[in-house]
């Protein structure tokens, strides 16, 4: 998965990098579109600030030419692939371009019956990392500067597009710091961790970025918006705080691919992506089942086999 | 008379007031954000960066009680909130796009209903608001009416000096009152040379041209290709300091509850949708266009006024990068 060949040796990754996955992605996309083999290709145009992008729609030759891949590239954008997003591509065959992280929310969306892979042509990025939420925009990716998912990144190499864009490159050893945090908060005693849990939530003005951009929040009603009868207390306080964090930890477990695009947009920082991993950790260990990697016919929680483990039952 | 206060004696002033037993809130560091935080000390006071969210939750909280019911002995007893124990407040600190919001807000809190629960924060709010010398990439104050300099909002306006202090002004009977109950800590005088302010990328757009252009273009293809990509949050509504809705959703049982009102906002899907299950806004990119309506046209056609500071936040904050500085650049060179 994760070649290893410029291990120790890469400490920055330079923006000729990034222009080198531009091109490749211009030219494919440019193809795609002129022999008609898709509708439309979701990727990312160049925002008016210096160093950023927006995700973007793009049906036609002249606009595909304008993509980019550039470390400000965050977006995972198979949300616009759900039905979450319905009415914004035109029914047929789109095209796509995905990180590694991105690859395994689209995998999770076929393992969910939401995407057909024969609907998808797939612009895989070979991807060094992009930036992380609030860091200076330099166009050079350094350990200051990299997202915090990128530093543990395993998917690297987009497994299963159908052209990669990009050639190897990967920053040399990072400190693993997501992985840190989830020791330390492991470590700690259960009402310590409570504490900290709490403490995060109570700062959630429930503006829902979190769930608005995950590819796995597409339900068309969710259960924190019922409203006839209330389900969860929808007003930002502590205890509706809490139930919609726990309803979205669970409702994400075994499907959610870590792309950690609800941590990243959260206004008040919640590190969100901790939870997510928590729960990661729980399905490997209980089903030895890793969401996202390939698609399945079903997750372990839509199934039920003789040999699960049962010991959650008391 | 021009005056001056020392940085020491900003935050002596705060600690005083806090002595008055008086709510002062500010910018203050909390957690990894900096947020308009209740202040227990001049020392808590952080002016280096803008708060993530704007002051407007010191008028318009992000949630409050409106009213308590509970079914007692077969009756249901209703008790209203006592807004007469809402704390004599002064918000320190906030730069013009943020002391400009109440300036703002004020005609449509008071407008047919009167919003007592805002009305009544307002009625007993100083507002100090500072000169904004810290701008970046997405501030675009300018561009909408405003200034870096300017007092919109303000009862007292500081402007900082080269030397570190503050140019005071009182710019309203409330400011000159603060400074007359604290005399001792203001000094005679110009003072040094004011800091500089940062440029400003957007040029000052034409509001009455754009305007224009909204009540013409209502349909418009423009709408899907900026905003398809809106994936429908609450974030920039949540964090603006001109944006207003909110819900109100009754809590707890039907015996015992509490009757709440918090924050809402136009991008999200339900925010329209009639209780026959239709919605009229019923794609993504009808949301976005009532949130440039509403703010550079809607409002104004009611109150005169535009609804937005140019604080860049939602910018900052999109988690799609949709930019509504560039947005409103391209409108205002738009011909038809
Ligand atoms: S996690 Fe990996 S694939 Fe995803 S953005 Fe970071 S480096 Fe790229
Ligand atoms: S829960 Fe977060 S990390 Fe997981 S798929 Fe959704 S947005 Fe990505
Ligand atoms: S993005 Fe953050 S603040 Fe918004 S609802 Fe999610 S956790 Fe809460
Ligand atoms: S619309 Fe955006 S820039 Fe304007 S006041 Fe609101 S958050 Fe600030
Ligand atoms: S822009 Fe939308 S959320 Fe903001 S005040 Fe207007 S209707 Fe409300
Ligand atoms: S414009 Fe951005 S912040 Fe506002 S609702 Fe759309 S995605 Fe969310």
């Amino acid at each position: 998965m994760n070649a290893k060949a410029n291990k120790n040796q890469v400490t920055s990754i330079e923006p000729a990098y990034y222009q080198a996955i531009t091109e490749a992605i211009r030219k494919e996309a440019v193809q795609i579109l002129k022999d008609e083999t898709v509708v439309g290709v979701v990727g990312y145009l160049p925002g008016r600030r210096k160093g950023t992008a927006s995700p973007a729609l793009v049906t036609t030759v002249e606009e595909a030419e304008k993509l980019i891949f550039s470390p400000a590239c965050v977006n995972n954008l198979s949300v616009y692939l759900t039905k979450a997003k319905k009415g914004v591509l035109k029914q047929g065959k789109v095209g796509i371009v995905a990180k590694g992280c991105d690859m395994r929310a689209l995998a999770g969306l076929m393992t969910e019956s939401q995407l057909q892979r024969e609907d998808l042509f797939i612009i895989g990025v070979v991807c060094p990392g992009v930036y992380g939420f609030g860091v200076e925009r330099t166009g050079t990716v350094t350990e200051a500067n990299i997202a915090r998912k990128c530093r543990e990144c395993t998917v690297h190499m987009p497994e299963g597009a159908d052209v990669a864009a990009g050639t190897h490159a990967e920053l040399a050893d990072l400190t693993p710091e997501e992985a840190e945090e989830m020791a330390r908060i492991e470590a700690m005693p259960q009402a310590e961790r409570w504490a900290f849990w709490k403490e995060h939530f109570s700062r959630c003005i429930r503006c829902m970025a979190c769930r608005q951009v995950c590819p796995f929040c597409y339900c068309e009603q969710c259960l924190c918006d019922k409203n006839r009868p209330q389900a969860v207390e929808s007003s930002p306080r502590p205890a509706g705080n809490m139930a919609w964090h726990l309803v979205r930890a669970m409702h994400l477990a075994g499907r959610c691919g870590g792309c950690a695009e609800c941590e990243r947009v959260c206004p008040m920082d919640i590190p969100l992506n901790l939870l997510n991993r928590r729960m990661a950790q729980e399905l490997k260990e209980l089903y030895d089942f890793e969401a996202g990697l390939t698609p399945v016919e079903k997750g372990p929680l839509n199934e039920y086999k003789e040999n699960d483990d049962q010991s959650f039952i008391k | 008379m021009p005056q001056i206060i020392t940085e020491q004696n900003l935050r002596n002033l705060i600690d005083l007031l806090v002595k008055e037993a008086k709510l002062v809130v500010g910018p203050k560091l909390s957690g990894s954000v900096v947020l308009y935080e209740p202040l227990t000390a001049g020392s808590d006071l952080t002016l280096d960066a803008l708060p993530r969210r704007s002051s407007k939750e010191l008028f318009f909280p992000i949630c409050e009680d409106i009213l308590s019911y509970k079914r007692e002995n077969g009756a249901m007893k209703v008790n209203d909130v006592d807004r007469s124990k809402f704390p004599e407040t002064v918000l320190i600190g906030a730069p013009p796009c943020d002391a400009g919001s109440p300036a703002i807000l004020d005609a449509v809190m008071s407008w047919d209903y009167k919003d007592e629960f805002y009305l009544e924060r307002r009625r007993k709010s100083t507002i100090v608001g500072i000169a904004c010398t810290k701008g970046d990439d997405a501030c675009f104050c300018r561009a909408v009416g405003l200034a870096p300099d300017a007092e919109a909002g303000s009862d007292l306006f500081l402007t900082p000096l080269k030397d570190g202090s503050y140019a005071c002004k009182a710019v309203t009977e409330k400011g000159q009152a603060l400074v007359a109950a604290h005399k001792n800590l203001f000094a005679e005088g110009a003072g040094a040379e004011p800091v500089a302010f940062v440029d400003q990328a957007v040029e000052k757009l034409d509001l009455v041209k754009i305007k224009k252009w909204l009540e013409d273009h209502f349909e418009d293809p423009l709408w899907e290709k900026i905003a398809d990509i809106c994936v429908g949050c609450g974030a920039c509504a949540f964090i603006c300091p001109a944006c207003h809705c909110f819900d109100i959703n009754d809590e707890g049982s039907t015996d015992d509850g509490v009757r709440r009102k918090h924050w809402d906002a136009c991008g999200f899907a339900k925010f329209t949708n009639h209780a026959s299950g239709h919605n009229p806004r019923d794609v993504q990119n009808k949301r976005y266009r009532n949130r440039i309506m509403h703010k550079f046209k809607y409002y104004d056609d009611k109150f005169g006024k535009t609804l937005c500071t140019g604080c860049g936040r939602c910018i900052r904050a999109c988690p799609v990068g949709i930019d509504i500085a560039e947005i409103l650049e391209t409108i205002n060179t738009k011909h038809d």
